[in-house]
C-alpha cells in the first residue's frame, strides 16, 4: 500500500507541476467557453437574407406575405439589419425567369413564388435563393406564409385589423418543472445548456483523463523505467498508484474550475450578463455531487481498462487504435442527448443509464430532465463499483504482463491467455 | 552459510524459444560473480528469475537461503539491461522517490543519494531533469538507484555497455569496494576481460545452459597452459622441439602453441642451450579462449 501511496503521490506532484496541467486548466474552460459563446453568438449573428422578393400571381397574398416578412424580422434586431423586401405581382411562373437571373448575379439573395390555385386558398411556396436557406430563415419564412394566409382569410371575413393583429401575436409560453411535489420555475433553453455542458465536461473529463493515463503507461514502457520499478514495486501497486494520482489530478483540476464558476456565478459581471443563477441552469448541489462522483467511476473504469490497453502496445502512436473503445459507449449518450433530455423516464433510457460505461453520461442526463428515483442511482453506482472491480481484475493482468513486452502487439488469444498467468 | 542466490534446474520458455535450461547456479556472500555470454544467450532471461520479474517454468529459485518472496528484494539492488528513469523528473527527486520506494525515508534517501552523487561525479547534474544529462551520466544515477538502500545482494545486468573507459572504470573501482565491504556482486557482461580482472566465480551461458561455471582460478586450471611467448637472442634451432605445435615468429620475439601435453619446461632447457633468453612466459589461456574453444565444441557437438 506504501507503494501504491508513494506512486500516486509521484504522479500527482509531477503532473501538478507541469506546464501541461496550468496550461489545460486555463485553455479548457476557454475552449468551452469558445464553442457554445459561439453557438450563442452565431444563432444572435446570424442575418437572413438581406433582400428578397416576393413574387405571386395574387397580388394582396404577396402584400401581406411581405408585411409579415417585414414584422417577423423586426423583433429585437436593429433597423439596420432588416431586410428590404419588394413585391412583384401579378406574375406567372413563365415569367419567373427575369428573378432567376437575379438571383444568379446576387443582385437579390432570393425570392419568394407564392403560387395559388385559382379559386383555392392552396398556394404553392417556393423559395430560391443563391445560398442554401438557413434554418432560422425557414422558419420564419414558414410562419409568415401561414400568417399571410390566416391574415388574408380573416380580412376577407371582415375582421378588422387591431383583431387581426392580436389573434396573430406570438403567445409567450412560460415553463416550469415538477420537482418534489413544487411547480419551479424553469427556463427550458438554459436547462438545457447547463445539462448538455455538464454532460459534455464530464464526457471530456473521463476521455481525457482515461486516454492520458494509456498513454503515460505507454512512456514509462518505452523509457523502460518498469523494470526499475519492478524491482521495488509490484505490478498492481503500480498500476493504483496511477489511476489514484491521475484521479486526484482530474478532481483538482475539476475543483479549480467548480470554484472558478461558483465565484463567477456570484460576481456582478454574471449578473450584469443577466445570465441567471445556477439554479436556473439545473445545476443543484446533488447533481454536482454526482457530477464528481460519476467522473471518479467512470474514470476508474475506462482508466484501468486504458492502462491495461495501455500495456499491451510498444508505441505511443498505438493508442490511437484503441481510444476508440473508450469513446464509443460515451458518445451513444451524447448522440442521444435530445432523446435522454426528452424521454428520461423510458425504459430504453433507464436500462442505458444502469449499463455502467453508459452510466455517467446517460444518467446525468436524465438528472438534468428529471427527479431520478433513488434506487436507480443507487443501483447504478453498485453497478459500476462492480464492473470497475472486474475491470480492474482483468486490467491487472494484462498490465502486468504487458508491461515487460515489446515488439510485436499481442493479438486477442494472446491476451486472453495473459489473464491466466497468476 | 546459505549461499545469497540458488537457482535449481531453473528454466524458462518464452512461447516457443526456450530462454534458459537446467540452470543451477550459486552465489556465496562476498563474491563478484559474473554471468557471461553471447547476447541473446540466456543472460538477462536467468537474472530476471533471481528478482521475480519472472517465475522459472520449473526449477527453483532461492534468494538468502529462502524461496523467493518480495520480500527479500528489499535486500537486492538490481540495475536492468535497460536502463529507465523517469525522464521528465529532477535527478534528486527521482533519487529519493526510487529510494522511498525501497524501504527509505525521504531524509536518509536524499542524504544517501548526494553523497553517491559527489563520489560518482555528478553532484552538480542533481537538480537537472534527467532527461537533459548525457548517457553516461543517466547510468551513473541508474548505478545510484540501485545502490540506494544498501542491498546485501547486487544484481547488475551488462552495467558498464555504453560507458566511456573513464566511467566504465569509475564504476568498476566501486563495484570492488562494495564487494570489499562484503557485499555479494553478480553482474553480466559479454565482455571477457572484465569479468577477468573483477570476479570469483563465473558461470558461462551458451543458448540457454551453462556451459563452464566455478571459480575463476578453477576454471581456468581446468585448462591447459599451451601457449608459450619467448623473448630471446641467438639461434632459434630449438623451434623444432618436439613439445610445439606452432609457432609465429617475429625478430627476437616468438609465440607458440605446444602440442596437448607438450613439456614446457623441456622447451625451456632446450631454448636455453641454443640461445639467450630474456623471457619465458607458459601463458593460462584468457577467458575468451575458453570460451570460444567451450562454445566451439558445443557448437561442432
Amino acid at each position: 500500500m506504501r507503494e501504491a501511496w508513494l506512486i500516486a503521490r509521484r504522479e500527482y506532484l509531477e503532473r501538478i507541476r507541469s506546464k501541461a496541467f496550468r496550461i489545460s486548466t486555463v485553455l479548457i474552460p476557454v475552449f468551452f467557453g469558445l464553442i457554445f459563446g459561439a453557438g450563442a453568438l452565431s444563432g444572435k449573428l446570424s442575418k437572413g437574407p438581406r433582400h428578397i422578393v416576393v413574387a405571386s400571381n395574387d397580388p394582396p397574398l404577396a402584400e401581406s406575405e411581405r408585411a409579415e416578412l417585414m414584422a417577423a424580422s423586426e423583433d429585437g434586431k436593429d433597423p439596420s439589419s432588416r431586410p428590404t423586401v419588394d413585391v412583384k405581382a401579378p406574375l406567372t411562373e413563365s415569367e419567373l425567369a427575369p428573378l432567376n437571373a437575379e438571383v444568379q448575379s446576387k443582385q437579390i439573395d432570393g425570392y419568394l413564388w407564392l403560387n395559388r390555385r385559382p379559386g383555392t386558398t392552396r398556394v404553392e411556396a417556393t423559395y430560391t435563393s443563391g445560398g442554401s436557406a438557413d434554418f432560422v430563415g425557414k422558419d420564419r419564412m414558414q410562419d409568415a406564409i401561414g400568417h399571410a394566409l390566416v391574415r388574408e382569410e380573416l380580412e376577407k371575413r371582415g375582421a378588422s385589423s387591431e383583431e387581426i393583429q392580436a389573434l396573430l401575436k406570438d403567445v409567450d409560453l412560460k415553463t416550469q418543472q415538477m420537482k418534489n411535489g413544487k411547480a419551479l420555475a424553469s427556463d427550458a433553453s438554459k436547462r438545457f445548456w447547463g445539462a448538455y455542458l455538464m454532460t459534455f465536461m464530464l464526457y471530456f473529463a473521463v476521455v481525457f483523463y482515461g486516454v492520458n493515463v494509456a498513454h503515460s503507461v505507454v512512456a514509462e514502457k518505452t523509457s523502460r523505467v518498469f523494470e526499475v520499478m519492478l524491482a521495488s514495486a509490484k505490478p498492481e501497486s503500480l498500476m493504483l498508484g496511477k489511476l489514484l494520482g491521475v484521479a486526484t489530478v482530474g478532481l483538482t483540476q475539476m475543483a479549480i474550475w467548480i470554484v472558478f464558476i461558483l465565484l463567477l456565478s456570484a460576481s456582478s459581471l454574471w449578473m450584469a450578463l443577466g445570465l441567471g443563477g445556477l439554479a436556473a441552469y439545473g445545476v443543484t448541489p446533488l447533481r454536482l455531487i454526482f457530477f464528481v462522483l460519476y467522473f471518479i467511476l467512470g474514470f476508474f473504469l475506462y482508466s484501468s481498462l486504458s492502462a491495461g490497453l495501455g500495456a499491451t502496445v510498444s508505441q505511443e502512436s498505438e493508442v490511437q487504435q484503441f481510444s476508440m473503445i473508450i469513446v464509443l459507449p460515451q458518445v451513444i449518450g451524447l448522440v442521444l442527448t435530445a432523446y435522454i433530455l426528452g424521454n428520461p423516464g423510458a425504459w430504453p433510457v433507464v436500462l442505458l443509464s444502469l449499463f455502467p460505461p453508459c452510466t455517467p453520461i446517460v444518467m446525468s442526463l436524465r438528472m438534468a430532465a428529471m427527479a431520478v428515483p433513488a434506487w436507480q442511482l443507487a443501483l447504478s453506482l453498485v453497478l459500476m463499483v462492480l464492473s470497475i472491480y472486474g475491470m480492474v481484475w482483468v486490467a491487472t493482468r494484462i498490465y502486468r504482463v504487458g508491461i515487460l513486452m515489446y515488439g510485436k502487439r499481442p493479438t486477442l488469444p494472446e491476451i486472453l491467455r495473459w489473464l491466466k498467468y497468476s | 552459510m546459505a549461499p545469497l542466490v540458488e537457482l535449481d534446474r531453473a528454466s524458462k520458455a518464452y512461447e516457443q524459444k526456450v530462454a534458459v535450461r537446467d540452470l543451477n547456479l550459486r552465489i556465496e556472500p562476498g563474491t563478484m560473480f559474473g554471468l557471461l555470454g553471447p547476447n541473446g544467450a540466456g543472460k538477462t532471461s536467468s537474472i530476471r528469475m533471481m528478482v521475480g520479474i519472472t517465475v522459472p517454468d520449473s526449477g527453483t529459485v532461492n534468494l538468502f537461503g529462502r524461496p523467493f518472496t518480495r520480500q527479500s528484494l528489499k535486500k537486492v539492488g538490481y540495475l536492468p539491461e535497460e536502463r529507465g528513469l523517469y525522464r521528465k523528473m529532477k535527478v534528486m527527486d527521482q533519487l529519493i522517490f526510487m529510494g522511498e520506494l525501497r524501504g527509505l525515508t525521504a531524509e536518509l534517501a536524499a542524504k544517501r543519494a548526494q553523497a553517491w552523487c559527489e563520489r560518482l561525479q555528478i553532484a552538480d547534474a542533481a537538480q537537472n531533469k534527467t532527461e537533459e544529462l548525457s548517457k553516461g551520466m543517466q547510468q551513473k544515477i541508474q548505478f545510484i538507484v540501485t545502490l540506494l538502500h544498501e542491498p546485501e545482494l547486487i544484481i547488475m545486468d551488462e552495467p558498464f555497455s555504453g560507458l566511456d573507459p573513464v566511467n566504465a572504470t569509475l564504476l568498476q573501482d566501486t563495484l570492488v569496494d562494495l564487494k570489499k565491504a562484503g557485499r555479494a556482486i553478480l553482474f553480466s557482461t559479454h565482455r571477457m576481460d572484465q569479468v577477468e580482472k573483477l570476479c570469483d566465480e563465473i558461470c558461462l551461458i551458451h543458448r540457454g545452459e551453462a556451459v563452464l561455471s566455478g571459480g575463476m582460478r578453477e576454471v581456468k586450471s581446468r585448462y591447459e597452459r599451451n601457449r608459450v611467448i619467448i623473448d630471446f637472442a641467438g639461434d632459434n634451432g630449438f623451434l623444432s622441439h618436439e613439445a610445439i605445435a606452432e609457432f609465429r615468429e617475429y625478430p627476437g620475439h616468438v609465440e607458440i602453441s605446444l602440442k596437448p601435453h607438450g613439456d614446457a619446461q623441456a622447451l625451456l632447457r632446450a631454448a636455453q642451450q641454443h640461445a639467450q633468453i630474456y623471457r619465458f612466459e607458459l601463458v593460462e589461456p584468457s577467458l575468451e579462449e575458453i570460451f570460444i574453444r567451450t562454445v566451439g565444441e558445443k557448437v561442432d557437438a
